[in-house]
Protein backbone atom coordinates (compact mmCIF):
# COMPACT_ATOMS: atom_id res chain seq x y z
CA UNK A 1 0.00 0.00 0.00
CA UNK A 2 0.87 3.85 -0.51
CA UNK A 3 0.25 6.75 1.08
CA UNK A 4 -1.96 7.85 -1.80
CA UNK A 5 -3.87 4.67 -1.06
CA UNK A 6 -3.61 4.82 2.39
CA UNK A 7 -5.11 8.40 1.90
CA UNK A 8 -8.05 7.11 -0.07
CA UNK A 9 -9.02 4.98 2.53
CA UNK A 10 -8.70 6.91 5.60
CA UNK A 11 -12.39 7.95 6.15
CA UNK A 12 -13.35 4.38 6.30
CA UNK A 13 -10.48 3.42 8.56
CA UNK A 14 -10.98 5.88 11.01
CA UNK A 15 -14.80 5.10 10.70
CA UNK A 16 -14.18 1.52 11.07
CA UNK A 17 -15.94 0.38 7.57
CA UNK A 18 -13.01 -1.18 6.65
CA UNK A 19 -12.80 -4.85 5.59
CA UNK A 20 -10.42 -6.93 7.62
CA UNK A 21 -7.86 -7.44 5.27
CA UNK A 22 -7.84 -3.71 3.84
CA UNK A 23 -8.17 -2.90 7.64
CA UNK A 24 -4.84 -5.05 8.49
CA UNK A 25 -3.27 -3.65 5.04
CA UNK A 26 -3.40 0.43 6.69
CA UNK A 27 -2.40 -0.85 10.10
CA UNK A 28 0.93 -2.16 8.28
CA UNK A 29 1.47 1.12 6.21
CA UNK A 30 1.56 3.02 9.10
CA UNK A 31 3.71 1.10 10.67
CA UNK A 32 5.95 1.25 7.81
CA UNK A 33 4.80 5.01 7.13
CA UNK A 34 6.02 7.69 9.78
CA UNK A 35 4.11 10.39 7.74
CA UNK A 36 0.94 8.65 7.37
CA UNK A 37 0.79 7.89 11.12
CA UNK A 38 1.00 11.37 12.00
CA UNK A 39 -1.70 12.01 9.59
CA UNK A 40 -3.32 9.15 10.87
CA UNK A 41 -3.22 10.71 14.62
CA UNK A 42 -3.68 14.38 13.57
CA UNK A 43 -7.25 13.74 12.32
CA UNK A 44 -8.40 11.32 15.35
CA UNK A 45 -7.37 13.82 17.85
CA UNK A 46 -8.91 16.81 16.27
CA UNK A 47 -12.39 14.93 16.14
CA UNK A 48 -12.08 13.35 19.82
CA UNK A 49 -12.03 17.26 20.77
CA UNK A 50 -14.82 18.23 18.34
CA UNK A 51 -16.66 15.07 19.55
CA UNK A 52 -15.76 16.12 23.19
CA UNK A 53 -17.48 19.51 22.72
CA UNK A 54 -19.89 20.48 25.93
CA UNK A 55 -23.26 19.49 24.56
CA UNK A 56 -25.48 22.66 25.08
CA UNK A 57 -28.90 22.13 26.92
CA UNK A 58 -32.35 23.74 26.05
CA UNK A 59 -33.07 26.90 28.23
CA UNK A 60 -35.31 27.05 30.88
CA UNK A 61 -38.27 28.31 29.08
CA UNK A 62 -38.07 25.88 26.18
CA UNK A 63 -40.66 23.88 27.41
CA UNK A 64 -42.96 26.33 28.31
CA UNK A 65 -42.92 28.31 25.10
CA UNK A 66 -43.01 24.98 23.05
CA UNK A 67 -45.96 24.43 24.63
CA UNK A 68 -47.67 27.55 24.46
CA UNK A 69 -46.77 27.33 20.71
CA UNK A 70 -48.17 23.10 20.76
CA UNK A 71 -51.32 24.86 21.70
CA UNK A 72 -51.42 27.71 19.77
CA UNK A 73 -51.05 24.82 16.84
CA UNK A 74 -53.51 22.79 18.10
CA UNK A 75 -56.09 25.58 18.49
CA UNK A 76 -54.90 26.40 14.28
CA UNK A 77 -55.65 22.81 14.14
CA UNK A 78 -59.47 22.71 15.79
CA UNK A 79 -60.53 26.18 14.07
CA UNK A 80 -59.59 24.49 10.56
CA UNK A 81 -61.34 21.36 10.87
CA UNK A 82 -64.30 23.09 12.58
CA UNK A 83 -64.29 25.42 9.51
CA UNK A 84 -64.22 22.57 7.19
CA UNK A 85 -66.56 20.88 9.00
CA UNK A 86 -69.23 23.99 9.25
CA UNK A 87 -68.53 23.78 4.73
CA UNK A 88 -69.37 20.63 4.79
CA UNK A 89 -72.27 21.01 6.46
CA UNK A 90 -73.28 23.97 4.42
CA UNK A 91 -72.94 22.34 1.65
CA UNK A 92 -74.48 19.54 2.13
CA UNK A 93 -77.66 21.80 3.50
CA UNK A 94 -77.11 23.32 -0.27
CA UNK A 95 -77.04 19.85 -2.32
CA UNK A 96 -80.22 18.41 -0.28
CA UNK A 97 -82.50 21.57 -0.91
CA UNK A 98 -81.20 20.94 -4.91
CA UNK A 99 -82.24 17.79 -4.45
CA UNK A 100 -85.78 18.07 -3.00
CA UNK A 101 -86.75 21.15 -4.94
CA UNK A 102 -85.83 19.20 -8.20
CA UNK A 103 -87.58 15.89 -6.96
CA UNK A 104 -90.68 18.15 -6.04
CA UNK A 105 -90.75 19.94 -9.34
CA UNK A 106 -90.86 16.44 -11.20
CA UNK A 107 -93.57 15.15 -8.91
CA UNK A 108 -95.24 18.32 -10.17
CA UNK A 109 -94.83 17.58 -13.72
CA UNK A 110 -95.81 14.02 -13.28
CA UNK A 111 -99.36 14.73 -11.55
CA UNK A 112 -100.45 18.15 -13.46
CA UNK A 113 -102.40 18.21 -16.29
CA UNK A 114 -100.22 17.99 -19.39
CA UNK A 115 -100.00 21.54 -20.75
CA UNK A 116 -101.08 22.45 -24.71
CA UNK A 117 -98.16 21.80 -26.47
CA UNK A 118 -96.47 25.11 -28.37
CA UNK A 119 -94.45 25.18 -31.06
CA UNK A 120 -91.52 27.10 -30.96
CA UNK A 121 -91.58 29.81 -33.71
CA UNK A 122 -90.18 28.74 -37.18
CA UNK A 123 -88.28 31.73 -39.25
CA UNK A 124 -88.12 30.52 -42.38
CA UNK A 125 -85.73 32.41 -44.79
CA UNK A 126 -86.20 31.78 -48.70
CA UNK A 127 -82.60 30.41 -50.23
CA UNK A 128 -80.64 32.84 -52.07
CA UNK A 129 -80.81 31.55 -55.47
CA UNK A 130 -77.27 30.88 -56.94
CA UNK A 131 -77.52 33.30 -60.40
CA UNK A 132 -75.52 32.33 -63.78
CA UNK A 133 -72.59 33.57 -63.80
CA UNK A 134 -72.35 34.26 -67.94
CA UNK A 135 -68.55 35.06 -67.88
CA UNK A 136 -68.31 30.85 -66.82
CA UNK A 137 -70.33 30.68 -69.64
CA UNK A 138 -68.77 32.61 -71.79
CA UNK A 139 -65.01 31.67 -70.70
CA UNK A 140 -65.48 27.80 -71.69
CA UNK A 141 -67.25 28.49 -75.15
CA UNK A 142 -64.55 31.08 -76.05
CA UNK A 143 -61.65 28.06 -75.22
CA UNK A 144 -63.25 26.18 -77.37
CA UNK A 145 -64.51 23.47 -75.09
CA UNK A 146 -67.64 22.26 -75.94
CA UNK A 147 -70.75 23.06 -74.98
CA UNK A 148 -71.58 20.80 -72.47
CA UNK A 149 -70.31 23.05 -69.45
CA UNK A 150 -72.99 25.77 -70.77
CA UNK A 151 -75.21 22.77 -70.63
CA UNK A 152 -75.23 21.82 -67.32
CA UNK A 153 -75.13 25.17 -65.78
CA UNK A 154 -78.51 25.65 -67.72
CA UNK A 155 -79.24 22.69 -65.80
CA UNK A 156 -78.90 24.01 -62.42
CA UNK A 157 -80.52 27.56 -63.65
CA UNK A 158 -83.51 28.37 -61.44
CA UNK A 159 -87.18 27.72 -63.03
CA UNK A 160 -87.19 31.54 -64.15
CA UNK A 161 -84.15 30.60 -66.57
CA UNK A 162 -86.58 28.00 -68.22
CA UNK A 163 -88.88 30.48 -68.87
CA UNK A 164 -86.54 32.79 -71.07
CA UNK A 165 -87.13 29.67 -73.87
CA UNK A 166 -84.20 28.59 -74.03
CA UNK A 167 -84.24 25.16 -75.09
CA UNK A 168 -81.59 22.25 -73.95
CA UNK A 169 -81.77 21.06 -77.00
CA UNK A 170 -80.51 23.55 -79.09
CA UNK A 171 -77.48 23.74 -77.40
CA UNK A 172 -76.43 20.51 -78.38
CA UNK A 173 -77.31 20.37 -82.19
CA UNK B 1 -60.94 8.34 50.86
CA UNK B 2 -62.26 7.44 47.62
CA UNK B 3 -60.53 10.63 46.12
CA UNK B 4 -57.39 9.66 47.22
CA UNK B 5 -57.38 6.30 45.96
CA UNK B 6 -58.38 7.94 42.89
CA UNK B 7 -55.89 10.30 42.38
CA UNK B 8 -53.20 7.40 42.92
CA UNK B 9 -54.58 5.55 40.88
CA UNK B 10 -54.47 8.14 38.31
CA UNK B 11 -50.88 8.93 39.18
CA UNK B 12 -49.96 5.55 38.95
CA UNK B 13 -51.42 5.44 35.66
CA UNK B 14 -50.00 8.15 34.39
CA UNK B 15 -46.66 6.55 35.26
CA UNK B 16 -46.71 3.84 33.99
CA UNK B 17 -47.94 5.29 30.63
CA UNK B 18 -44.99 7.50 31.14
CA UNK B 19 -42.51 4.48 31.77
CA UNK B 20 -44.42 2.62 28.75
CA UNK B 21 -43.18 5.16 26.59
CA UNK B 22 -39.47 5.37 27.54
CA UNK B 23 -39.03 1.50 27.02
CA UNK B 24 -40.69 2.26 23.07
CA UNK B 25 -38.58 3.09 20.23
CA UNK B 26 -39.57 5.97 17.63
CA UNK B 27 -41.45 4.14 15.96
CA UNK B 28 -43.98 3.15 18.56
CA UNK B 29 -44.18 6.37 20.30
CA UNK B 30 -44.43 7.35 16.73
CA UNK B 31 -47.79 5.34 17.16
CA UNK B 32 -48.80 5.74 20.25
CA UNK B 33 -48.98 10.03 19.37
CA UNK B 34 -51.39 8.99 16.26
CA UNK B 35 -53.32 6.63 18.13
CA UNK B 36 -54.39 9.94 20.02
CA UNK B 37 -51.75 9.55 23.28
CA UNK B 38 -50.93 13.40 23.70
CA UNK B 39 -47.97 12.70 25.95
CA UNK B 40 -46.04 10.49 23.31
CA UNK B 41 -45.08 13.47 21.24
CA UNK B 42 -44.10 14.99 24.83
CA UNK B 43 -41.61 11.42 24.71
CA UNK B 44 -40.46 12.55 21.34
CA UNK B 45 -39.92 16.03 22.22
CA UNK B 46 -37.23 15.09 25.58
CA UNK B 47 -35.82 12.40 23.13
CA UNK B 48 -34.59 14.67 20.57
CA UNK B 49 -34.65 18.71 21.93
CA UNK B 50 -31.02 18.32 23.10
CA UNK B 51 -29.68 16.52 20.00
CA UNK B 52 -31.72 18.66 17.90
CA UNK B 53 -30.49 21.77 19.55
CA UNK B 54 -26.27 20.75 19.52
CA UNK B 55 -26.68 19.93 15.91
CA UNK B 56 -28.72 22.87 14.73
CA UNK B 57 -26.54 25.28 16.68
CA UNK B 58 -22.70 23.87 15.90
CA UNK B 59 -24.61 24.22 12.24
CA UNK B 60 -25.61 27.79 12.38
CA UNK B 61 -23.61 29.10 15.67
CA UNK B 62 -26.44 31.32 17.23
CA UNK B 63 -27.55 29.72 20.31
CA UNK B 64 -30.72 31.74 20.47
CA UNK B 65 -31.90 31.11 16.70
CA UNK B 66 -31.23 27.18 17.06
CA UNK B 67 -33.51 26.91 20.10
CA UNK B 68 -36.32 28.86 17.72
CA UNK B 69 -35.59 26.21 15.30
CA UNK B 70 -35.57 23.43 17.50
CA UNK B 71 -39.31 24.48 18.24
CA UNK B 72 -40.12 25.07 15.04
CA UNK B 73 -38.59 21.52 13.73
CA UNK B 74 -41.51 20.19 16.58
CA UNK B 75 -44.13 22.43 15.35
CA UNK B 76 -43.55 20.58 11.80
CA UNK B 77 -43.12 17.56 13.43
CA UNK B 78 -46.73 17.99 15.62
CA UNK B 79 -48.56 19.32 12.26
CA UNK B 80 -47.23 16.82 9.69
CA UNK B 81 -46.31 13.70 11.80
CA UNK B 82 -49.90 11.99 10.24
CA UNK B 83 -47.64 11.74 6.96
CA UNK B 84 -44.45 10.55 7.86
CA UNK B 85 -43.62 7.16 6.13
CA UNK B 86 -43.55 4.41 8.84
CA UNK B 87 -41.59 2.60 6.82
CA UNK B 88 -38.56 4.97 7.40
CA UNK B 89 -36.63 6.15 10.71
CA UNK B 90 -38.07 8.23 12.48
CA UNK B 91 -34.79 10.28 13.15
CA UNK B 92 -33.79 10.79 9.78
CA UNK B 93 -36.88 12.29 9.28
CA UNK B 94 -36.82 14.61 12.39
CA UNK B 95 -32.92 15.56 11.08
CA UNK B 96 -33.84 16.18 7.42
CA UNK B 97 -36.19 19.05 8.79
CA UNK B 98 -33.97 19.94 11.47
CA UNK B 99 -31.06 20.35 8.56
CA UNK B 100 -33.00 22.04 6.25
CA UNK B 101 -34.24 24.97 8.80
CA UNK B 102 -30.55 25.41 9.31
CA UNK B 103 -29.62 25.33 5.66
CA UNK B 104 -32.67 28.14 5.10
CA UNK B 105 -31.45 30.36 8.47
CA UNK B 106 -27.73 30.72 6.65
CA UNK B 107 -29.16 31.29 3.15
CA UNK B 108 -31.67 33.91 4.71
CA UNK B 109 -28.23 35.39 6.89
CA UNK B 110 -26.32 35.38 3.60
CA UNK B 111 -29.07 37.32 1.76
CA UNK B 112 -29.61 39.52 4.69
CA UNK B 113 -26.25 41.75 5.68
CA UNK B 114 -28.17 43.30 8.82
CA UNK B 115 -28.97 39.49 10.35
CA UNK B 116 -26.07 38.68 9.96
CA UNK B 117 -24.12 41.20 11.62
CA UNK B 118 -26.14 41.20 14.71
CA UNK B 119 -25.37 37.28 14.90
CA UNK B 120 -21.66 38.29 14.95
CA UNK B 121 -22.57 41.05 17.58
CA UNK B 122 -24.60 38.43 19.59
CA UNK B 123 -21.77 35.89 19.57
CA UNK B 124 -19.27 38.35 20.40
CA UNK B 125 -21.20 39.26 23.73
CA UNK B 126 -21.90 35.96 24.40
CA UNK B 127 -17.77 36.23 24.61
CA UNK B 128 -17.75 38.50 27.32
CA UNK B 129 -20.42 36.66 29.27
CA UNK B 130 -18.68 33.96 32.42
CA UNK B 131 -17.81 30.29 31.56
CA UNK B 132 -20.32 28.02 31.37
CA UNK B 133 -19.27 24.52 30.64
CA UNK B 134 -15.41 24.40 32.55
CA UNK B 135 -15.05 22.55 35.62
CA UNK B 136 -14.81 25.27 38.11
CA UNK B 137 -12.83 23.35 40.33
CA UNK B 138 -9.70 23.24 37.90
CA UNK B 139 -6.79 25.62 37.81
CA UNK B 140 -6.69 28.81 36.37
CA UNK B 141 -4.81 28.93 33.60
CA UNK B 142 -6.23 25.29 32.61
CA UNK B 143 -9.94 27.01 32.13
CA UNK B 144 -8.63 29.46 29.76
CA UNK B 145 -6.76 26.72 28.05
CA UNK B 146 -9.87 24.56 27.80
CA UNK B 147 -12.20 27.26 27.06
CA UNK B 148 -9.60 28.97 24.21
CA UNK B 149 -9.45 25.52 22.43
CA UNK B 150 -13.14 25.09 22.99
CA UNK B 151 -13.22 28.36 21.10
CA UNK B 152 -10.75 27.47 18.38
CA UNK B 153 -12.72 24.37 17.73
CA UNK B 154 -16.09 26.22 17.41
CA UNK B 155 -14.41 29.11 15.02
CA UNK B 156 -12.60 25.96 13.04
CA UNK B 157 -16.56 24.22 12.48
CA UNK B 158 -17.86 27.62 11.85
CA UNK B 159 -15.28 28.48 8.87
CA UNK B 160 -15.72 25.37 7.06
CA UNK B 161 -18.11 25.34 4.23
CA UNK B 162 -22.23 24.73 5.29
CA UNK B 163 -22.44 21.47 2.87
CA UNK B 164 -19.64 20.46 4.51
CA UNK B 165 -20.46 21.54 7.94
CA UNK B 166 -23.50 19.71 7.93
CA UNK B 167 -22.03 16.67 7.05
CA UNK B 168 -19.18 16.73 9.66
CA UNK B 169 -21.40 17.48 12.23
CA UNK B 170 -23.83 15.11 11.29
CA UNK B 171 -21.26 11.97 11.07
CA UNK B 172 -18.78 13.81 13.94
CA UNK B 173 -21.74 14.70 17.03
CA UNK B 174 -24.52 12.81 15.81
CA UNK B 175 -23.09 10.03 14.80
CA UNK B 176 -25.17 9.24 11.93
CA UNK B 177 -24.07 7.04 9.43
CA UNK B 178 -22.93 7.24 5.84
CA UNK B 179 -26.09 6.26 4.43
CA UNK B 180 -28.48 8.23 6.74
CA UNK B 181 -26.82 11.31 6.23
CA UNK B 182 -27.14 10.85 2.58
CA UNK B 183 -30.93 10.60 3.06
CA UNK B 184 -30.96 13.56 5.63
CA UNK B 185 -28.58 15.75 3.33
CA UNK B 186 -30.73 14.17 0.20
CA UNK B 187 -26.70 14.00 -1.67
CA UNK B 188 -25.62 10.23 -3.11
CA UNK B 189 -23.02 8.32 -0.80
CA UNK B 190 -20.46 9.58 -2.58
CA UNK B 191 -20.79 13.13 -1.88
CA UNK B 192 -21.02 12.98 1.46
CA UNK B 193 -18.42 10.69 1.59
CA UNK B 194 -15.82 13.10 -0.14
CA UNK B 195 -18.03 16.33 1.82
CA UNK B 196 -16.92 14.52 5.02
CA UNK B 197 -13.31 13.78 4.12
CA UNK B 198 -12.87 17.48 2.72
CA UNK B 199 -14.45 18.71 6.24
CA UNK B 200 -12.32 16.41 8.69
CA UNK B 201 -8.71 16.87 6.73
CA UNK B 202 -8.76 21.25 7.00
CA UNK B 203 -10.33 20.72 10.23
CA UNK B 204 -7.63 18.69 11.80
CA UNK B 205 -5.04 20.91 9.98
CA UNK B 206 -6.34 24.31 11.74
CA UNK B 207 -6.49 22.08 14.96
CA UNK B 208 -3.38 20.13 15.12
CA UNK B 209 -0.99 23.13 16.38
CA UNK B 210 -3.19 24.03 19.01
CA UNK B 211 -3.39 20.14 20.35
CA UNK B 212 0.38 19.25 19.76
Amino acid sequence: MDCREFCDQHLAFVDDTLAGIELVRMQRHMAECESCAKHDAKIRRALLLFRNLPSIEPSANFSHRLEARLKECQTEQLVHSQRNLRLGAIAATLASAIMLGYISMTLHNQTGVAPDLVMPPVVATIPESESLTPSAMMTSVSAGLTIWPAALFAEQVPVRFAHSQLELTNYTR
Amino acid sequence: MADIVRKHVVSVEGQTVRERLQAMDDSAVVTEFLGGEERAFSELVTRYQTRLLNFIYRTIGDREKAEDLVQEVFIRVYRHLHRFDRSKKFSTWVYTIASNLAKNELRNRSRNPLVLFQTVQKNFQDEDRPLQFEDTTSRPDDMYRKRHLREIVEETVAKLPEHHRNVFVLRELEGKSYEEIAEITECNLGTVKSRLNRARNPFAEIIAPYVD
